[in-house]
């Protein structure tokens, strides 16, 4: 006897269903995780490093020397943990094994959900870490508004994870995604600001680093960090409208599937 | 069970379905061959809605392709598993994802652990696995919620016997079950063991459907016979057990070898590609 019984849930049952799914699938990516944790260990470690060293040269070259260090070294390598996002999922596309997740019962939010949240978890938990490191070891203030900060760390996850997805879904191979990520990161974090204070580059650099996700991220932290709640809605605003149009983008992509092309 | 009709489909100046047409019974196994290029892997992806024809319909159970989620069991023809996850980790994914629980999930498990010849190495990490052994996980993963349309793409593709002989069992146990299934593959022996019907693609459409003794009716075998002075006498013959006897009986020397040879998948692709062309 067959299984399809044609039984058709209710929405209460459909819920706790879809639940059921969503967390069959976050278990399976975590799992993957944390039997292949290097990227996400060193993503924690080299920062904290950093920290310690360049701590001395930022509060000496500029104010707030503290925050400055703490918060653009969290950018920076927040901004490289957009290749643990892109890597989880390309390897889905490699390991084709997308495909057959789509063929399940899962429809495309379930499927989306249970791969992202596991990457999410990780981002907010390597900022988090960052921070707390931050003021137990570096020495920055504890900030007052804890929640205001928390909400800073989901909005910027949020913005990484979908742009990891974006990235995912266009480019063809590991290779493509590693140069991306790697010069891109780099790039974009350094041009907001993340290595060098903002004030000691260039004009030019810094007209153009408002082009930079990692200059809103930095301006929303400090802000955050500072208690400053005004000053951290505008950059959180723009942080999302960049992570609803990368998301949106990787969404149909990961929807439609990519056929028999795609890779190299 | 599944009804296909007129199915249309083109990649870019590639036309890869050209009028498919097939349907399957429950509890019918239709074994579906063709050279490579044929549309088999395209139908399969269609069927289970992850690419959509340019035109034609599709039904299962009477409900079109994106109503069937989770209801098809597939087992594509590359290999699609996670290399970092157990067998058995990988059955329960897939087992939760098609709705099983506990006792059910648990079940189901141990019923294809068994059957598909599992237990020796169900807490391996299938990376670790052979090619053959992947074959049987992802054909496992693909069978556990007992789904009512299985479509398994060349699952013995470079298999053992060991495997084949596992799959086949499965396979036909299913179809008894009620279950109507698509096997594609390139080994026409194992289609008759399946007692399949057999429907042959070519340049994107059915040409022939039937049983095995259907299609290749009328087409030559041969028997070749060896004396013991080695001389050699090949016959080729659309009755090989007739044309046999006859030789025997004609024999004048003692004969030290005797082959006969069936119709081959070849034979037939050729036989078809004529009265195509024709």
């Amino acid at each position: 006897m067959l299984l399809d019984t044609g039984y058709r849930p209710g929405p209460t049952a459909a819920l706790r269903e879809s639940l059921y799914r969503i967390r069959a699938l976050a278990n399976n990516n975590t799992l993957i995780r944390l039997r292949d944790p290097g990227q996400t260990i060193s993503y924690v470690v080299m920062p904290m490093v950093l920290m310690l060293v360049l701590e001395p040269l930022y509060v000496r070259a500029v104010e707030g020397g503290t925050t400055k260090v703490v918060t653009g070294l969290l950018v920076m390598f927040s901004v490289f943990a957009i290749s643990i996002a892109g890597n989880a999922i390309l390897a889905e596309r490699t390991w084709k094994t997308w495909d057959r997740l789509r063929v399940s019962r899962a429809p495309a939010a379930e499927l989306l959900i249970g791969k992202t949240l596991p990457i999410y978890l990780v981002m907010v938990a390597q900022q988090t870490i960052l921070l707390v490191y931050g003021c137990l070891v570096i020495g920055l203030p504890i900030p007052g508004n804890i929640p205001l900060v928390l909400g800073s760390i989901l909005v910027w996850a949020f913005t990484l994870l979908a742009i990891g997805a974006l990235l995912a879904a266009i480019v063809r191979s590991h290779g493509e995604l590693s140069v991306i990520t790697d010069v891109g990161a780099l790039t974009l974090s350094s041009l907001g600001g993340a290595l060098v204070p903002l004030s000691l580059m260039p004009e030019w650099a810094q007209a153009a680093a408002h082009l930079s996700p990692g200059y809103w991220a930095l301006s929303m932290l400090q802000a955050a960090v500072a208690g400053d709640t005004a000053g951290t809605m505008l950059p959180a605003a723009i942080l999302l409208g960049i992570a609803l149009v990368c998301g949106a983008f990787a969404i149909r992509r990961l929807t439609r599937g990519w056929g028999r092309g795609g890779l190299l | 069970m599944l009804q296909a009709i007129d199915l249309v489909k083109r990649y870019g100046p590639v036309l890869a379905l050209d009028g498919f047409s097939l349907s399957v019974a429950a509890g019918e196994i239709v074994g579906l061959v063709g050279h490579n290029g044929a549309g088999k892997t395209t139908f399969v992806e269609i069927v289970s809605y992850l690419i959509r024809q340019d035109s034609g319909h599709v039904t299962i159970d009477g409900r079109p392709p994106s109503a069937s989620r989770g209801r098809v069991g597939v087992a594509p023809q590359h290999i699609a598993l996670y290399p970092s996850v157990t067998v058995r980790e990988h059955l329960n994914l897939f087992g939760k994802l098609s709705g099983l629980r506990r006792a059910a999930l648990d079940s189901a498990i141990e019923e294809l652990t068994v059957a598909l010849r599992l237990g020796a190495f169900i807490d391996r990490r299938t990376a670790a696995l052979s090619g053959g052994q992947q074959r049987r996980v992802q054909a496992a993963t693909a069978l556990i919620n007992r789904p009512g349309l299985l479509l398994l793409d060349e699952p013995t593709a470079g298999a053992d016997l060991e495997t084949r002989e596992a799959m086949l069992d499965v396979v036909k146990q299913r179809a008894g079950d009620g279950a109507a299934i698509v096997y594609t593959t390139h080994y026409l022996p194992e289609l008759v063991e399946l007692q399949a019907t057999i429907a042959v693609a070519r340049n994107g459409k059915i040409i022939a459907r039937g049983t095995y003794d259907e299609l290749v009716d009328g087409l030559p075998g041969e028997v070749r016979l060896i004396h013991d002075n080695e001389e050699e006498v090949r016959v080729s013959t659309t009755q090989p057990a007739a044309t046999l006897i006859d030789l025997l009986g004609r024999a004048e020397r003692p004969i030290s070898t005797i082959e006969v040879y069936n119709p081959s998948l070849d034979d037939l692709y050729r036989s078809l590609a004529v009265s195509d062309a024709s």
